[in-house]
């Protein structure tokens, strides 16, 4: 398949605006401003573009929410990236900057936006240099600023760096951010929408969504609809990691069997050895075993089987991997990074991970496992944001597959993967 | 009502009508359901983070959090379901997980939000055996005032909230994140606080605790008694509750008064002075220079013959503005038809003209202005007040309410205040040039509609003048009156919230008189709201504690002298006896070495007060009297509220109530004089006055009874005169000295509080942060400043956004008072800094 998104990541210079635009970079822009804002918002909401950040939400419609009659409008770029095992939108920041602040303009131009700000994670300063040097060549060549290759629409962008927080992901903590606040969702309704940045309608698109847009201008919508699954066509950038001969990342047509994706593409499992786990979509997402291997992997095929798309972030484990360890280290880090704001989450979180340390270090007591259970079912569905949901999936797809690991580690106070308990080392 | 919607639905089956926009906890708590809190908070932000308040709603799939969800038509909302039961219960098994639990040892224990909850609706067994986190292992003492426990925080939020929100401070802030995060300040300690503890009242546990009631009591071992705040005239109600005698704390209440949980420094903290070891508890008379103690016999004795003996003329009386209104109008009567005399008031500080035309001019005859009503304007114009330091919670509301309605707050005033933030525009003056700006204001707006305002009372008077003219006078820029004169034009409600600092400097009042008739004449909807700096400066007027105007602002046969006439006949050795409530002349008359001297010479100088001040010092019979804690009655507050107040203890020692003296003496000298009983003489001015008829204050009136319209208009007094001060430049005296209360201190009751001392002991000047950056001093570093005829060293605060010119001094501080800078006429004095150094 032709590469769309990451047609520049083995070029080196292709992050460069000379050589964007000797492979056609801004074509897209020249074009769009030809175009109707209503035209642009009919085309993505015809390509089926859905939202690559995890929820799927089709970016045609929240793009169409935008209230016309409101000034100022804003767009901002989710781009902080920090769900373990998803590393897509760095691929992109790093090697093709260009490419997302062209889907930028495009965007900002058909919801109207005055200026557009790009949240990048505070990690990824290398990222960050490569996006503030695109910018630069972008305004020395005209194309962002004051009236855009003599057209009269004009948008700033402007790079802000996060301070660490995986929350300010989430669309309403990065807005918070964004303001100077601290990074802890806002209540919804109202949604960015109507009330965001500043208190004015605004949208916000992960890397990946926006990067998709110069290709669907150029194109139409009919030929990228043509790519990938019936209900979410479209490239995607599937990162596997873990326990694979390739790990990398992989532009894929939306849909493609995780099976095909971890044997054909990663080249199956590191030593010969057998899987045991798959995250499918970062570590939100439950994991999946064996049997669920050929999934198609996009948002609808895999909310049916209890898991979901994600970011993307193939997680891969083999036979060897303690099933309680990971659920430890995957707790851990929802824990660590719940923002505090809401009662079940920030204390549900800490308590899990506490028993769970328990259970690893053969400490647990007998009905650890209901107590879990039950913390998480205190938690599910009253959290303020997704984050406390999100904890509680990934260790209840844990517990679900491998309830019996659980049960072993408690009983008999050692590991049935590794035969030892507690050796955890590298993590502590 | 104003085209507001309403929508039906139903709590638990109840169907309930409320306003769209209503959320659902307003709503299920109307029909009387109840629904437990932790985060939500009246007047703040909703945030919806303890999760406790879940409401099942028919169709959702998920619990809803009633405080942040708004109501729907046809909603169908369920309370008490087995699936919002289960999940309190869940809310507060995590609440507790890291809550220290150390209920024994908690200030909070027995009224603690948290264990009500628990107690009520929370599980009765926990799952949590892990280890909790503890952020400290003591409480750590954040000020003079708040201590702080973190590892019982509930996380709610509203402490920080409350800090930005209403106080507007930026004290308290979130460090960390997770079941880590603390609400806490920088470095452990306040550094630029208001001390007001508002923390403290809304923490729904034992995180925030007050220091000086610390291990003192549980709330089951207190008596307490509902009164009104002594302090300023915002009139907040307060509880005051004692243990064993001693007064230990002050709380405000949601429910219980119209300032609900808001209170400043002064109020919750100022209480001690009613303890104070320094209270006089017996008569005393000066006999060969020394005071002897005497029987209450005695003092009446001496009283009746020198009053009877006094020629009335030259009989003298003046009562704070602090005392009842019952107290009040029995002083006027006993001065009135006891004495015979015309001569009375109720402040040393301003003159008894400039008193009559602010009245006149901010309409306080007319009827009562509530601060939430003029709060509902287009613009509130706040000019001459300090509002954030003499009407603290004045200051609270009209920042949290425009924060929501999003109305044009303006300020005129001379000095940098607190509220600059919330304003939409901040002007600022000269000192005692505010009367340029409001007439430059009014030039502007007639300048607008000539035809209209022609003929508006007062018109005359600035004809001739150009707004350029009149800004240059008042160091305002034309650009600056001309949007504050655009704001008010385009506005169809406008408020001006007038305070005192008309009366200090006297020269605004006919400009607010000019203005308010212009905006009136457009056809605006104004309000004006005085904004007065003692507890019950209102009642006092009211009650015809005034020279000028009796009872109810009626006519008076001979008017007679106020603080200022009575002071240079005193002088002149025109004075035979003197009668002196709860007013230290000496410490607050402007001009301390004038008033020093007439006083020395007034005659028979009696003396009613709680403490021996510098002007009992001087004086010749000393009375005991009672505080606030010790008395039944009524105030009235700046806005027109009457509130009534219940006595917690009874006087000290031998004193007595000021309504009692004030009848013993009246009927020593003339039998058959109005009896010592508040209610009897509440009844008298309900009968006697119009604006108190068919009123009732009860002490369960959560927002008191607004006066009504007097119907009397005051004549048009004596045209206060437009007393310029010289503002000239002056190169030995460069800076211009204003004054005025501190946030911590407002006169001789806030100065004997131990704990308000505790937060500021010795006198401070306040100065531009440009200067200070000239001088090279910050914070607390030392000055000399020097006067004409005085000079003392003060610490420095630095106060951003104040002109360079303009420096401030409280006029509270007895060890280097104020007033020593003042001549007698002269509104502002001027003065030379220097670093002052110890060496």
């Amino acid at each position: 398949m032709e590469k769309i998104l990451l047609k520049n990541l083995n070029n080196p210079g292709g992050h460069t605006l000379d050589n964007y635009i000797a492979g056609g970079g801004y074509r897209a822009v020249k074009e769009a401003l030809k175009l109707g804002h209503d035209h642009i918002i009919q085309m993505v909401k015809d390509s089926g573009l859905r939202g690559r950040g995890g929820a799927g939400f089709p970016t045609g419609l929240k793009w169409s929410f935008i209230p016309k009659e409101v000034y100022p409008k804003y767009l901002c770029c989710n781009a902080d990236e920090g769900e373990p095992g998803t590393f897509k939108d760095r691929g992109i920041i790093e090697y093709d900057p260009h490419l997302l602040l062209e889907g930028m303009i495009i965007a900002s131009y058909a919801i109207g936006a005055i200026s557009a700000y790009i949240y990048i994670r505070g990690e990824f300063a290398f990222g960050a240099k490569r996006l503030w040097e695109a910018i630069k060549e972008a305004y020395e060549k005209g194309l962002l600023g004051k009236n855009i290759l003599g057209s009269d629409f004009s948008i700033d962008i402007y790079v802000h760096r996060g301070f660490g927080a995986y929350i300010c992901g989430e669309e309403t903590a990065l807005l918070e951010s964004i303001e100077g606040f601290r990074g802890q969702p806002r209540k919804k309704p109202p949604f960015p929408a109507v009330w965001g940045l500043y208190g004015k309608p605004t949208v916000i698109n992960n890397v990946e969504t926006l990067s998709c847009i110069p290709s669907i201008i150029l194109n139409g919508p009919k030929w990228f609809s043509s790519m990938g699954s019936e209900k979410s066509p479209g490239p995607k950038l599937y990162c596997v990691s873990g326990h694979v001969n390739r790990p990398g990342l992989y532009e894929l047509p939306m849909g493609t069997p995780l099976r095909e994706i971890v044997y054909n593409h990663a080249g199956g499992i590191k030593g010969g050895r057998n899987l045991k786990a798959v995250i499918p979509g970062g570590v939100t997402a439950p994991m999946l075993i064996e049997k669920e291997l050929d999934v198609p992997m996009d948002f609808d095929s895999l909310a049916k089987i209890g898991s979901m798309l994600g970011s993307g972030g193939v997680v891969v484990m083999d036979d060897t991997t303690c099933m309680v360890k990971a659920a430890y280290i995957i707790n851990r880090f929802f824990s660590h990074e719940s923002c505090g704001k809401c009662t079940p989450c920030r204390e549900g979180t800490h308590w899990m991970t506490e028993v769970l340390k328990r259970i690893e270090y053969g400490e647990g007591k007998p009905g650890d496992v209901e107590l879990l259970e039950g913390v998480c079912a205190n938690i599910f569905g009253r959290t303020f944001c997704p984050l406390g949901d999100g904890a509680v999936m990934a260790l209840r797809g844990a517990l679900k597959n491998f309830r019996d690991e659980f049960a072993y580690h408690v009983e008999n106070k050692r590991c049935a993967a590794r035969g030892g308990f507690g050796a955890i080392g590298v993590w502590e | 009502m104003n085209g507001e919607k309403f929508v039906t639905l139903k709590v638990n089956g109840k169907e309930v009508t409320v306003k769209e926009g209503t959320l659902i906890l307003d709503a299920a708590r109307e029909a009387g359901y109840e629904i437990p809190t932790f985060c939500y908070q009246e007047n703040l932000s909703g945030v919806g983070s303890c999760r406790i308040c879940f409401v099942e709603i028919e169709g959702q799939k998920k619990l809803q959090p009633s405080c942040i969800t708004p109501v729907m038509a046809d909603m169908n909302v369920r309370t008490d379901s087995a699936q919002v039961i289960a999940a309190r219960g869940a809310m507060l098994e995590f609440v507790l997980t890291n809550h220290a639990l150390d209920c024994p040892v908690c200030d909070k224990g027995g009224e603690c939000e948290l264990q009500n909850m628990v107690w009520k609706f929370g599980p009765r067994k926990g799952r949590f055996t892990e280890k909790k986190i503890r952020f400290h292992e003591k409480d750590y003492i954040l000020s003079p005032v708040i201590v702080k426990n973190s590892n019982r925080c509930v996380h709610c939020m509203r402490c920080v909230r409350v800090c930005s929100e209403v106080v507007g401070k930026a004290v308290l802030g979130v460090i960390g994140r997770e079941a880590h995060q603390e609400m806490t300040s920088f470095v452990r300690s306040y550094l630029d606080c208001d001390h007001d503890g508002m923390c403290i009242e809304v923490c729904p546990v034992g995180c925030f605790m007050r220091l000086p009631y610390r291990y003192k009591a549980r709330h089951w071992d207190l008596k307490s008694a509902k009164t009104v705040c002594p302090y300023c005239a915002t009139g907040c109600r307060m509880t005051i509750q004692e243990r064993d005698g001693v007064v230990v704390r002050s709380i405000a209440r949601l429910g219980s008064g119209f300032n609900g949980r808001m209170m400043c420094a002064r109020g919750r903290f100022g209480y001690d002075f009613l303890n104070s070891k320094e209270r006089l508890k017996t008569p005393l008379l000066k006999v060969g220079g020394v005071f002897k103690e005497v029987s209450w016999d005695k003092a009446l004795g001496v009283i009746r013959e020198k009053f009877t003996r006094a020629d009335p003329k030259k009989v003298f009386g003046v009562a704070s503005a602090r005392l009842t209104n019952e107290e009040l109008y029995l002083f006027q009567k006993l001065v009135r038809s006891v004495f015979n005399s015309p001569n009375l008031d109720s402040t040393s500080r301003w003159n008894e003209n400039a008193s009559a035309a602010f009245i006149s001019a901010a309409g306080i005859p007319g009827r009562g202005t509530g601060i939430y009503g003029a709060m509902e304007a287009d613009c509130v114009f706040i000019a001459g007040a300090q509002i954030s330091d003499e009407n603290p919670v004045t200051d609270y509301i009209v920042r949290y309410t425009t924060a929501a309605k999003r109305n044009s707050v303006i300020i005129a005033s001379s000095r940098a205040m607190k509220l600059d933030s919330s304003s939409r525009m901040s002007i600022r003056h000269l000192p005692g040039r505010l009367g340029s700006l409001l007439n430059a204001t009014a030039l502007s707006l007639y300048m607008d509609y000539p035809e209209r305002l022609e003929g508006t009372p007062g018109i005359d008077g600035i004809k001739g003048k150009t707004v350029e003219g009149l800004g240059q006078v008042s160091g305002v820029e034309v650009s600056d009156i001309k949007s504050l004169a655009g704001v008010l034009r385009g506005s169809a409600s406008v408020s001006i919230l007038a305070g005192v600092d008309f009366l200090r400097f006297r020269e605004g009042i006919l400009g607010l008189r000019l203005l308010g008739a212009i905006l009136k004449t457009l056809g605006k909807q104004l309000e004006i709201l005085p904004l007065l700096d003692r507890s019950n400066q209102r009642g006092a007027w009211d009650m015809g504690v005034h020279p000028l105007f009796g009872p109810g602002y009626g006519e008076v046969k001979e008017k007679g002298l106020g603080v200022d006439g009575m002071l240079e006949r005193a002088n002149e050795g025109a004075s035979d006896a003197f009668y002196i409530i709860g007013e230290d002349i000496l410490s607050m008359y402007p001009d301390r070495a004038f008033a020093a001297r007439a006083l020395s010479r007034a005659g028979f100088l009696v003396y009613q007060d709680m403490f021996m001040t510098e002007t009992a010092q001087i004086s010749d019979l000393v009375l005991p009297g009672a505080s606030f804690a010790e008395k039944a009655g009524t105030f009235t507050n700046q806005e027109g509220r009457v509130q009534a107040a219940e006595p917690l203890l009874s006087p000290k020692g031998e004193a007595k109530t000021d309504l009692e003296i004030i009848s013993a003496i009246g009927s020593s000298i003339a039998p058959g004089f109005t009896g010592a009983d508040p209610q009897r003489v509440f009844e008298e001015i309900r009968g006697g006055l119009k604006t108190y008829e068919g009123i009732f204050p009860g002490l369960n009136d959560s927002n008191g009874v607004m006066v009504k319209g007097s119907g009397n208009t005051l004549k048009e007094f004596e045209e206060v005169k437009e007393a310029v001060s010289d503002l000239g430049k002056n190169t030995s005296y460069p800076y211009y000295l204003i004054t005025g209360n501190h946030l911590f201190h407002s006169g001789r009751l806030s100065r004997r509080s131990e704990i308000l001392r505790g937060l500021l002991m010795e006198p401070v000047i306040e100065i531009s942060s440009i200067l200070a950056d000239e001088l090279g001093v910050e914070d607390g570093s030392r000055v000399m400043v020097n006067g004409r005829e005085s000079g003392a060293v003060f610490s420095v605060r630095v106060k951003k956004g104040t002109p360079k010119e303009v420096v401030f001094i409280p006029e509270n501080f007895e060890k280097a008072p104020a007033n020593r800078f003042f001549k007698r006429g002269e509104t502002v004095a001027r003065v030379n800094i220097t670093v002052h150094s110890s060496f």
